[in-house]
């Protein structure tokens, strides 16, 4: 009495079975992937609660992340921002075309991972770059997060100014790009000291703007116009100025230029003053304020290290943790009256500051092309008006005449242990000449009287 | 033929009058009506976020629909004896299981448009749509997640052939998770550099074997619009014969079980 | 006439957890005429709805043969020749009388309005059809089924416990329905536990206890061996005496006496014999035999076969 099946039946079947595997298989997966695929096939992490898990297997995945988001801005809010990072990550994951996230993610790690005295956490950078990259993977089509990531290169880096002209590059041609935010390109040209390009940029916009205007007399249309023509103004007149047309033209350089190179004097001393604290005292022979030196305090082993920075670009993935263990410290020294006199406080941020191993190294650095535009006149924008007895240096920036001194510095220094507990550490400098208050100072120098807004101030500390 | 078709609309008929399933509906059409409140949630993308949540509606409110308008539908006739007064007539078990079966999707198709006119009405009235196309091109989304649906039903209507209704609900519940989270799951083991080859191709043998839910959400290109879709028509074309076909698969084997089987 | 029915050594049993392999249905032999209205009687689980379900081919037999109209049980066509009313049955109940054997109707490909509407004339629903089953009383609920399984004009009905649940009206409703169909030349088969409605229609009965058929056959044949109550006055001790006939029980009333005696043993010459006396018989009430007696006993006393 059992049924009896038939055996057309059971080759349907199969047939049937193998046609669905072969259509999976060789039709529809790959086409899936391509077009498809949330989140570039990543697995939500555990960072979202049941229910947002729940919500997103349900389909919702952009609706948590806005809900997500509205989350991290009470987080931004609370100033708790290390609950944000996962945040972000997972925001980004869910709906990988909310570009505002990924542009406030990357200036977040970026800039917010601050030390009590406002020092951002160098050591966040790769992540924000990285996020930035993955952004412009997932929108390949809007120049915003390209955009993003020149002005993560020029602002925040402020440094191998090339990476920023790549990316300024890539936005502008996206067709979305906004026309005031090309001519960030040519600054980003200058200060990469490919003036010409920058030159040729201008032109460029400029006719465009011209065109645009004629087209439509827009307020933002003449504005444009009249930034542009401004630029190319300054522009061709700094050429003149710093020699540069001189060069080209295989002129004679005049003492009015930028030669003969001008001799800053550096020397610099590190004293340990207290546990984790330095202080930084130096001679710089510039007169007018405005420069800044750029003093980097790093384990001697630090991953991906370069003098005076470290490899930014080094990783593609999103990596929200950040080498704890290993310290980088990044400062400015401001120069007045030739001085600079800085206390670098590290003792109230063990977890940015954690001087883990045993070596340190101190790199002290100088580079004009991040220099405000007065003394880029005196210094031009490769360091043609530049020199230093010591310290002067054409090989750890490609075709730039930079400063760059560098001075070893153990842990028990700088944490003042074993013999250093009674004795203070300094290190510094052969040149350096140790004659207070005004040591290296000439004797006939002019001191400049600079009004301040905040009264008694008139120098460094 | 007229067997099948008789059962098929008694099926709608009784499944339209089911309270639960009305209530169901009935939320989801709330969401949707409320999401164009939801813009706040993100400062200038209130479309993606519009078209995001009224498509995540959809999908889950259908397939909650499906589930529990399909787990039912055999032990129910078993339990209330209706199924003796058809198979004592001369119906087929087949022409049953196909009649139900038929009913469920046809259930499910008038539920799910009624769901997709008030999104693109809302759509609309938001929009103040000066796009047509572009709500023509939201609607692609219910019509996938109606094959995906359809896929669905027949994964319950099989298992509804030799479990119980609350077993059914979590395995069926589970076939579909599993069947929308393993493509992105396969992928990025394929795309793993350190994964084992036994597990890369255990995992190709899974996600060749069972129903593949994930190649119906194709929502992310309709969220956030994006032109560059090549080969969409060939695509959907190729989803919705792989979901017949599987749904083929599934009811021919619930028939044979079904045959078997003591009543 | 052909058999309507006919089982060999039917069988059915299911395998338990500890007691091993039970047979629901052990080695049955049933057999039912064309025409007549079959009882099947059985307490609760007794096996009777198992055996309905296999003769429809809705479970399948574990070993045995059985015909229904002369096919072997699970022919698809005979399916159009016959009909079912499960116990307690329940219908979409969002549907109309009407729409419900309209239904039905299309699962025989049956579309004629005319013939649901006499239908539902028929079991008295005419008025009731454009309500909905919801809206139906259990009594009525029971007539639209029968009114449905009468859809494909059947030779053959089987009937599981129709009036179950019913109030005493609708007993008689349903009752003098089934005697209808006979009338018409229908078959009937009743599966019941209630005895005193199967034994006011039913033809012949078999009665299933634990698997096994107990007894079948006709209903008057089952129902021999009732009793005789003789009441008579002035009649002496000697004549009493020799009227104690075997399985007699005479008891002393205050003027005369009662005789209890089984219907086989002569009551005229016992009557003939009183008057003789001059005794004087006051009342002859014959005591049958109820179906309940048969049931009872055959149920507390198994392995008894007819």
């Amino acid at each position: 009495m059992k049924r009896k099946t038939s055996p057309i039946l059971l080759v349907v079947l199969a047939l049937a079975f193998i046609c669905q595997g072969l259509l999976q298989r060789f039709e529809i997966f790959d086409h899936w992937v391509k077009v498809y695929n949330p989140g570039k096939g990543k697995l939500y992490t555990n960072a979202m609660s049941p229910d947002q898990l729940l919500a997103v297997l349900a389909g919702f995945r952009e609706i948590t992340a806005g809900i997500l988001w509205v989350k991290a801005d009470t987080f931004f809010d609370q100033g708790n921002y290390d609950a944000i990072l996962p945040l972000i990550r997972l925001v980004t994951l869910l709906d990988p075309n909310e570009i505002d996230v990924y542009a406030t993610g990357m200036w977040h790690i970026g800039y917010n991972f601050t030390d009590e005295e406002q020092r951002s956490d160098r050591r966040y950078i790769p992540s924000a770059l990285a996020l930035g990259k993955e952004g412009t993977r997932q929108n390949p089509d809007t120049y915003e997060l390209f955009f993003e990531e020149g002005w993560l290169w020029y602002h925040k880096i402020d440094d191998d100014y090339s990476n920023a002209v790549d990316w300024f590059k890539k936005a502008r041609d996206k067709p979305d790009m906004l026309p005031a935010r090309k001519n960030l390109l040519g600054m980003a040209y200058q200060r990469s000291g490919e003036v010409d390009k920058s030159v040729d940029t201008y032109y460029r916009l400029y006719e465009d703007a011209v065109e645009k205007y004629k087209k439509e007399s827009a307020f933002g249309n003449h504005q444009n116009r009249d930034t542009l023509e401004s630029n190319l103004d300054n522009m061709l007149v700094r050429e003149v100025q710093r020699g540069y047309v001189a060069g080209k033209e295989n002129r004679p350089l005049t003492s009015y230029d930028v030669n003969p190179p001008f001799d800053v004097g550096f020397s610099v001393k590190a004293t340990v003053v207290e546990p984790n604290v330095i202080r930084f005292e130096g001679t710089w022979n510039v007169l007018p304020v405005g420069t800044r030196i750029r003093v980097v305090l790093r384990d001697l082993n630090y991953p991906h290290a370069k003098p005076a920075e470290m490899e930014w670009d080094c990783s593609d993935n999103v990596n929200l943790d950040p080498p704890r263990d290993q310290t980088f410290m990044q400062e400015q020294l401001f120069v007045r009256n030739r001085r600079f006199n800085k206390k670098v406080d590290m003792s109230k941020d063990p977890t940015m500051y954690p001087f883990t191993s045993d070596n340190y190294v101190m790199e002290f650095y100088y580079n004009p092309r991040s220099a405000p535009p007065h003394l880029q006149d005196k210094f031009s924008w490769s360091g043609e008006g530049l020199t230093d007895k010591n310290y002067l240096n054409t090989d750890v920036r490609k075709g730039q005449r930079v400063i760059f001194a560098s001075l070893p510095i153990t842990r028990d220094m700088i944490k003042r242990y074993g013999q250093w507990v009674d004795k203070t550490p300094v290190v510094k400098t052969p040149n350096y000449a140790e004659s207070a208050p005004d040591a290296g100072r000439a004797d006939d120098d002019v001191v400049l009287k600079i009004p301040s807004l905040r009264a008694g101030s008139t120098g460094g500390k | 033929m007229r067997p099948i078709l008789a059962i098929a609309s008694t099926t709608v008929g009784e499944a339209i009058r089911r309270k639960v399933l009305l209530i169901i509906l009935l939320i989801g059409v709330l969401f949707i009506v409320v999401a164009p409140g939801l813009g706040i949630l993100s400062a200038r993308s209130e479309t993606t976020v519009l078209k995001s949540f009224m498509l995540g509606v959809t999908q889950g409110v259908s397939a909650i629909i499906a589930v529990i308008l399909t787990v039912y539908m055999i032990p129910n006739e078993i339990e209330r004896r209706t199924i003796y007064t058809i198979l004592s007539k001369p119906v087929q078990r087949w022409q049953f299981l196909v009649g139900k079966y038929l009913g469920a999707v046809l259930s499910l198709l008038l539920m799910m448009s009624m769901m997709s006119a008030v999104m693109c009405l809302m759509f609309f009235l938001q929009q103040q749509s000066k796009n047509v196309s572009e709500i023509a091109d939201l609607m692609k989304g219910p019509m996938m997640y109606f094959v995906q649906m359809c896929l669905l039903a027949a994964v319950a209507i099989f298992f509804s052939t030799f479990v119980a209704p609350l077993v059914n609900f979590f395995l069926t519940v589970g076939v579909f998770l599993v069947g929308v989270f393993f493509n992105p799951l396969f992928q990025s083991l394929q795309d793993n550099q350190n994964t084992v080859p036994f597990v890369k191709i255990m995992a190709k043998a899974v996600n060749t074997i069972l129903p593949n839910f994930a190649n119906y959400n194709i929502q992310n290109p309709l969220i956030n619009s994006n032109p560059s879709i090549q080969n969409e028509g060939r695509y959907f074309l190729g989803i919705t014969v792989y979901g017949v076909v599987y749904i083929g698969i599934l009811l021919i084997l619930g028939i044979l079980i079904f045959d078997r089987r003591e009543v | 006439m052909a058999a309507a029915i006919e089982t060999k050594q039917l069988t059915k049993s299911y395998k338990a957890r500890q007691a091993g392999t039970i047979n629901v249905v052990d080695h049955l032999d049933l057999h039912v005429e064309e025409g007549e209205i079959f009882g099947f009687l059985g307490p609760n689980g007794a096996g009777k709805t198992t055996t309905i379900k296999m003769l429809l081919g809705i479970i399948y037999p574990t070993s045995g043969e059985g015909y229904v109209l002369g096919k072997e049980i699970g022919d698809m066509d005979v399916h159009r020749l016959i009909s079912y009313l499960p116990e307690r049955p329940y219908y979409y109940e969002h549907m109309t009388g009407l729409e419900l054997l309209k239904f039905y109707g299309s699962l025989f490909g049956i579309t004629d309005k005319d013939k649901f509407v006499a239908l539902l004339e028929k079991v008295n629903l005419h008025r009731d059809m454009t309500k909905t089953i919801a809206q139906y009383s259990k009594g009525m609920q029971q007539r639209v089924g029968l009114a449905q399984s009468l859809l494909n004009d059947p030779k053959l009905l089987f009937l599981d416990e129709p009036t179950g649940g019913l109030d005493p009206i609708a007993h008689r409703e349903i009752r003098d329905l089934i005697l209808s169909f006979r009338d018409e030349g229908r078959t009937v088969f009743i599966s019941s536990h209630e005895l005193s409605e199967v034994e006011l229609i039913c033809d012949r009965v078999a009665i299933i206890n634990k698997g096994v058929i107990a007894r079948q056959g006709k209903l008057t044949e089952l129902l021999k061996g009732g009793r005789i109550e003789i009441t008579a006055e002035g009649v002496s001790e000697e004549l009493l005496k020799d009227m104690k006939i075997v399985d007699s029980n005479v008891r002393h009333l205050a003027t005369g006496f009662m005789l209890d005696m089984p219907e086989e043993n002569d009551p005229n010459s016992v009557i003939d014999a009183i008057r003789g006396q001059k005794g004087k018989v006051i009342s002859v009430v014959p005591r049958r035999k109820r179906l309940e007696d048969l049931f009872v006993e055959t149920v507390s006393n198994k392995g008894v076969k007819s």
